[in-house]
């Protein structure tokens, strides 16, 4: 058989037949991988409306280039394998077998040393993307916010502005934000698509969420937790405005400023 | 001590052959069940005059009654019982109970060769299947359209948890429990099962558990979903009380049929079956059922735990008396987790197994495939939070958790690299089973790589939750998982039944359901990288076009899967007969006559080396000459002789 024995003639592996089209094929992969990479995550998620939503983008798309040519091998190897050595016919038991490969030391401990060295990017990627995301906002004194969940509606309640209570979130530009979740009944978890944030509301408990919304718009708040008949109803607008449009909805709602 | 030794069998004392056990069949089980269904309901609603758990209560001793009445009546207990009163099973019983010359009737009963409950579990895990499967469609259906009013909420929430539950127990047992059964003690040359009467309870639990599972639907439904999270489940309606005592039923088959499987492989591999000789798919089934050992038990605490809150009172997860819902979120993942390599690391062992002898290589790398395998069992009973990140438990160890996880890519990574490394040079035969591998690896890697994302905390964030979740399992455990079942399934098709799968109806299957498989969730990555959660009987119109293509690549899966199920009825009726190896493969199964006798091996085989070495030349030296056991022999001397 013609292939397999030239890669056996050829010199080194690396000028075998197989070795330079497999090449050639994860380039190609890899090149198409990166430009959807580039181009289809950031079209899906959407414009960013908060800072942490900016990281969240900047994460997928990191995270998807670098996952390209991981794939491309695999890709490959899958259509290069098909396409070279598949046999035509059926087997019978006189053919002959392929070549007897128990394993080869190079290749395994490469494999191995390029898949922990990915593992490696990704954690430190990860954590650095965490505390920044976690990490409290020191800017300017973030506006606090009480978050409540009950089936099947959500409360907004500002201390700082007097107690106001609204079903509607409203938020300052480029002010950082914090939002303490609870709920009154079952689990909810408190989602704002388009900033990047969500924490479950638990009953008995509060837990916290932050960021810091940087474009202004009406955005979508949703119950990402099965909470019952109506979950898919547990919807409601977060309004992102100018500062001043904020202090005069606070007062116009009978808060103080 | 020689292996004849081995296998006398202690004189029988007391008791003529026969007696009741004869005359017991699913039929009498069904009416036992009933029976005891209807006592424990009259008896414990006089016992439970406490109104606000009444309801419960009733339900859950029915359910109770109905499985003790079924196990009973079907003869589960007749052994132990007989042995307890001092008149153990004769030999002729014990031949009895094994189903020897009764034809058909042996699946119908509580019959403990191991063959026949390895059919018997692929029938069940099709049925299985097709009623998740059924669910799906119903499913995606209602989702064609934002407000397409197909399904009420609660129907559709019901659906949703009963879809998720049947799927995730189905593919739990979709390849331990079919060719666990069938094909390992083959595989290493063993008789049978080391308990053949616990293999057979692990089978009959489950046929116990279904009946209990879906009368959900018929008590208000589940409202929370498979996960069961509470303290909504402590608020639903008696379906969750179907749904608690299904997972004990179940988790009781599981410890019954890990023990059982565990102890086979351990002590009973042929003379000279080395671990270093024993084949993959033999480590692949060990693994799962070590894992499941110790997950499922968490699963059964957790739901024990629920049961006295819902029936007692008990309040261990309702936090104004002092419970803590995320108590049960970490012992249900605790058991989650874990259970998604339950689920994976046997059906890729399968194609592990199955890829070798298709492409005429030797495996690559046994040894990174067997140490790949155990490093993923021992890490993943280390990430279970993982699927806690937005809960806002314990933001500390999201860090520690993310470590964990990332970290299992590498041993998985190990298995694509025996898989591809198989692959490499070889005599690449297209066959359906290896069709699988490839279909396999194209799912696997995509579905790997969204769990990536998934396991960095600041986009679990924003991901978890939503479809792009749902989407990202299903490639796991559907995409690689199920599509390792169905390799499994047509490679061993021609041993367990006899005969061949048809090819053509086989291959217009596959592509159909792999087409469709891509299409169904790739749409439903689009629309949660959109932003729609899961788990929503409506949606907004911005997510209608992704939507549209999953349920249009969802009705492809399901065609796919009518002609796949056409297609095994068929063969296994009328399809070409097979030959003893029609894949020239070197594992034991295949050197033993279709239909496989009762006994399996005429001689007890002795294995010189594994069972991989296609392509090498063949040993100098003969093989020793084996040890002669015959068959069926009770004085185990050699009736061959």
């Amino acid at each position: 058989m013609s292939e397999t024995e030239l890669t056996r003639k050829a010199s080194h592996w690396w000028q075998s037949e197989d070795a330079r089209l497999l090449g050639g094929l994860w380039a190609v992969f890899t090149v198409l991988g990166v430009i959807f990479a580039l181009i289809v995550p950031d079209h899906l998620m959407g414009r960013s409306a908060s800072n942490t939503m900016t990281e969240v983008e900047r994460t997928f798309t990191a995270f998807s280039v670098a996952s390209a040519p991981v794939a491309a091998v695999v890709w490959a190897l899958l259509v290069y394998s098909l396409w070279k050595w598949r046999r035509r016919g059926d087997w019978t038991p006189d053919d002959p077998d392929g070549p007897p490969l128990r394993g080869h030391g190079w290749a395994t401990g490469l494999w191995m040393f390029a898949s922990s060295a990915l593992c490696l990017f990704l954690l430190v990627w990860g954590l650095a993307a965490l505390s920044s995301v976690d990490s409290p906002a020191t800017a300017s004194t973030p506006l606090e916010i009480d978050v409540t969940g009950q089936q099947w509606i959500w409360t907004f309640s500002y201390p700082d502005n007097g107690g106001v209570e609204s079903e509607d979130l409203y938020l300052p530009v480029n002010r950082p934000v914090v939002f303490r979740v609870t709920s009154d009944d079952v689990i909810h978890s408190f989602w704002v698509p388009a900033m990047g944030i969500k924490v479950d509301a638990n009953p008995g408990m509060t837990t916290t969420t932050q960021t810091t919304p940087d474009r202004l718009g009406v955005y979508h708040v949703k119950c990402a937790e099965l909470c019952g008949l109506l979950h898919a109803d547990m919807e409601t607008d977060a309004h992102v405005v100018s500062s001043a449009d904020f202090d005069s909805w606070a007062s116009a709602q009978g808060g103080s400023q | 001590m020689t292996v004849a030794e081995t296998y006398k069998t202690d004189p029988v004392k007391g008791g003529p052959d026969g007696g009741i056990m004869r005359r017991l069949n699913v039929g009498t089980g069904i009416a036992a069940g009933i029976i005891l269904a209807f006592v424990a309901h009259r008896v414990v609603g006089h016992l439970a005059d406490d109104h606000v758990h009444q309801v419960d209560v009733r339900a859950t001793a029915t359910m109770v009654g109905w499985a003790i009445g079924f196990m009973a009546g079907l003869g589960a207990f007749t052994g132990p019982f007989r042995w307890m009163v001092g008149k153990d099973l004769t030999h002729a019983d014990e031949l009895f109970l094994a189903g020897k010359d009764q034809g058909i009737g042996r699946y119908f009963r509580f019959t403990t060769d191991h063959k026949v409950v390895g059919i018997q579990y692929l029938v069940l895990t099709m049925v299985m299947l097709g009623a998740g499967g059924t669910m799906a469609m119903l499913i995606r259906t209602d989702l064609i359209s934002p407000n397409s009013g197909f399904l009420g909420p609660q129907t559709y929430n019901s659906l949703v948890g009963l879809h998720g539950l049947t799927m995730i127990l189905a593919t739990i047992i979709m390849v331990t429990g079919p060719f666990g059964n069938f094909v390992v003690p083959l595989m290493i040359g063993a008789r049978d099962m080391a308990f053949p009467r616990l293999n057979a309870l692990s089978l009959w639990l489950l046929v116990a558990m279904l009946p209990v599972l879906y009368s959900a639907a018929f008590l208000g439904g589940i409202p929370m979903g498979w996960v069961g999270y509470t303290p909504i489940a402590d608020q639903g309606p008696a379906g969750v009380d179907a749904y608690m005592v299904a997972i004990l039923i179940f988790a009781v088959s599981t410890a019954v049929a890990g023990a059982n499987i565990t102890t086979t492989i351990v002590t009973m591999r042929a003379r000279g079956m080395t671990w270093t000789r024993t084949p993959i798919f033999v480590y692949g089934v060990l693994a799962s059922v070590v894992l499941a050992l110790p997950a499922f038990p968490m699963f059964m605490a957790a739901e024990i735990l629920l049961l006295v809150d819902r029936l007692m009172g008990g309040g261990f997860y309702v936090p104004n008396r002092g419970g803590q819902p995320w108590l049960y979120q970490n012992l249900f993942w605790l058991m989650g987790h874990p259970e998604v390599y339950v689920i994976l690391i046997p059906a890729v062992a399968a194609l592990m197994e199955l890829t070798a002898v298709f492409a005429r290589k030797p495996l690559y790398s046994f040894r990174v495939a067997v140490l790949s395998i155990i490093a993923i069992v021992g890490l993943s009973v280390t990430v279970w939070a993982h699927h806690m990140f937005a809960s806002g438990w314990a933001p500390d160890l999201n860090g520690p958790f993310m470590l964990t996880t990332e970290m299992i890519s590498i041993p998985t990574g190990g298995l694509f690299l025996v898989i591809l490394g198989t692959l490499w040079r070889g005599r690449i035969w297209t066959t359906l089973p290896l069709m699988c591998t490839y279909a396999m690896l194209w799912n696997f890697i995509i579905g790997g790589i969204t769990g990536i994302y998934l396991s960095d905390v600041p986009l679990d964030y924003q991901l978890h939750g939503s479809m792009f979740v749902t989407a990202h399992f299903h490639y796991t455990l559907m995409g690689a998982g199920l599509t390792g079942a169905i390799g499994a399934m047509a490679y061993w098709f021609p041993k367990m039944t006899g005969r061949m799968l048809g090819k053509t109806s086989g291959f217009v299957s596959f592509w159909l359901v792999q087409i469709g498989f891509n299409v169904t969730f790739l749409g439903m990555f689009m629309v949660g990288m959109e932003g729609q959660p899961r788990r929503v009987v409506h949606y907004d119109a911005a997510y209608h076009t992704g939507n549209l293509i999953s349920t249009i690549g969802a009705y492809f899966i399901g065609t796919g899967m009518l002609i796949l199920l056409y297609d095994v009825i068929a063969s296994w009726h009328h399809g070409a007969v097979a030959p003893i190896n029609p894949w020239g493969a070197k594992t034991l199964e295949w050197t033993v006559p279709n239909p496989v006798p009762l006994e399996n091996f005429a001689v007890l085989p002795v294995v010189t080396e594994d069972a991989y070495g296609y392509g090498e030349p063949a040993e100098a030296e003969p093989a020793p000459v084996p040890a002669r056991v015959g068959a069926g022999s009770d004085q185990g001397e050699g009736a061959m002789t």
